[in-house]
């Protein structure tokens, strides 16, 4: 099983060919999700200069439940959470996008190369955020809750959703690795 | 005092009394940021989050996580607004669930 590797001050990775396909299919899904390059999707705007400038446009919350969980309403009242994500939201999201952006760059090389190795001179807190990212999106499309695991024990091996819970569990191995090294 | 007196009146407010209330809620009452449990953020996950944040030693960052798990929910910082939104926008940023809210323990 791939584990991290400390190297000073930087981390090192080995990863099947598989493995680096499977991170790096999630990070462009999750980026796509995040509006890649596009932070005002969901404005209620049809003028994207106008919803960088204008603090008086609307900013609705995110319908996809995943984005929800990403991008949380910071207060309970409605109004108050409204005006947070006005000012803040394109903050988070910018931050998230850098930080998977450069999770893929560094899974690119082995991808691209189209084999087995090692991603070196990796930043703990980069891939501490993106590995819970990914877990925190998954974790929405599997409903995961404290019987989640015992669940995706008993679930036969022909289930489809079995091998989801499999890289979600996996992520979440890979996570608590690097963890144990800082 | 009637809303003709003028004075220390404006459109019909008591300006005096309203500030003198504002600031006393201000003063008694700071903002409080609140983390919340999840069934997926790794518990020595969360405590790196808070030791990196708030600069907590390991055996506080603990103690708070530990809070966060049993309570459901745990305060992690209390002070002005401005600061507790800074606080919540950053761990938005690393994934924890944080809100905030005038402190309602008075």
């Amino acid at each position: 099983m791939s584990n991290f590797e400390r190297a000073g001050n930087a981390y090192s990775l080995d990863l099947t060919l598989d493995e680096a396909h499977i991170l790096i299919n999630l990070v462009e899904q999750l980026l796509e999700l995040l509006g890649e390059g596009d932070f005002f999707h969901h404005y209620d705007t049809t003028d994207p200069f106008a919803a960088l400038m204008s603090m008086q446009q609307e900013v609705v919350a995110p319908d996809d439940p995943v984005l929800m969980r990403l991008l949380p309403n910071a207060y309970a009242d409605p109004e108050a959470a409204g005006d947070f994500r006005r000012f803040t939201e394109s903050t988070i999201r910018s931050t998230k996008q850098r930080i998977l952006r450069e999770v893929r760059a560094h899974l690119a090389i082995l991808v691209d190369e189209d084999k087995a190795g090692t991603v070196a001179d990796l930043e703990a807190d980069t891939w501490l955020i993106a590995l819970n990212d990914l877990r925190l999106a998954l974790s929405v499309r599997l409903e995961i809750n404290e019987e989640s695991f015992d669940l995706f024990e008993s679930l036969p091996d022909e289930d489809p959703q079995k091998s989801i819970y499999a890289v979600y569990y996996w992520l979440g191995w890979l996570q608590e690795n690097l963890l144990n090294l800082l | 005092m009637s809303e003709e007196s003028a004075g220390s009146t404006f459109g019909g407010v008591d300006t005096l009394t309203d500030i003198d209330a504002a600031l006393h809620e201000l003063l008694d009452r700071p903002w409080i940021c609140l983390v919340w449990d999840d069934p997926v953020n790794l518990m020595s996950y969360v405590i790196f989050v808070f030791k990196k944040i708030f600069g907590f030693s390991h055996e506080r960052a603990n103690e708070l996580m530990l809070l966060v798990h049993n309570e459901g929910r745990a305060v992690v910082a209390s002070g002005s607004r401005e600061e507790m939104e800074r606080y919540v926008q950053s761990l938005h940023e690393h994934g924890l669930w944080a809100t905030l809210q005038r402190d309602d323990k008075i």
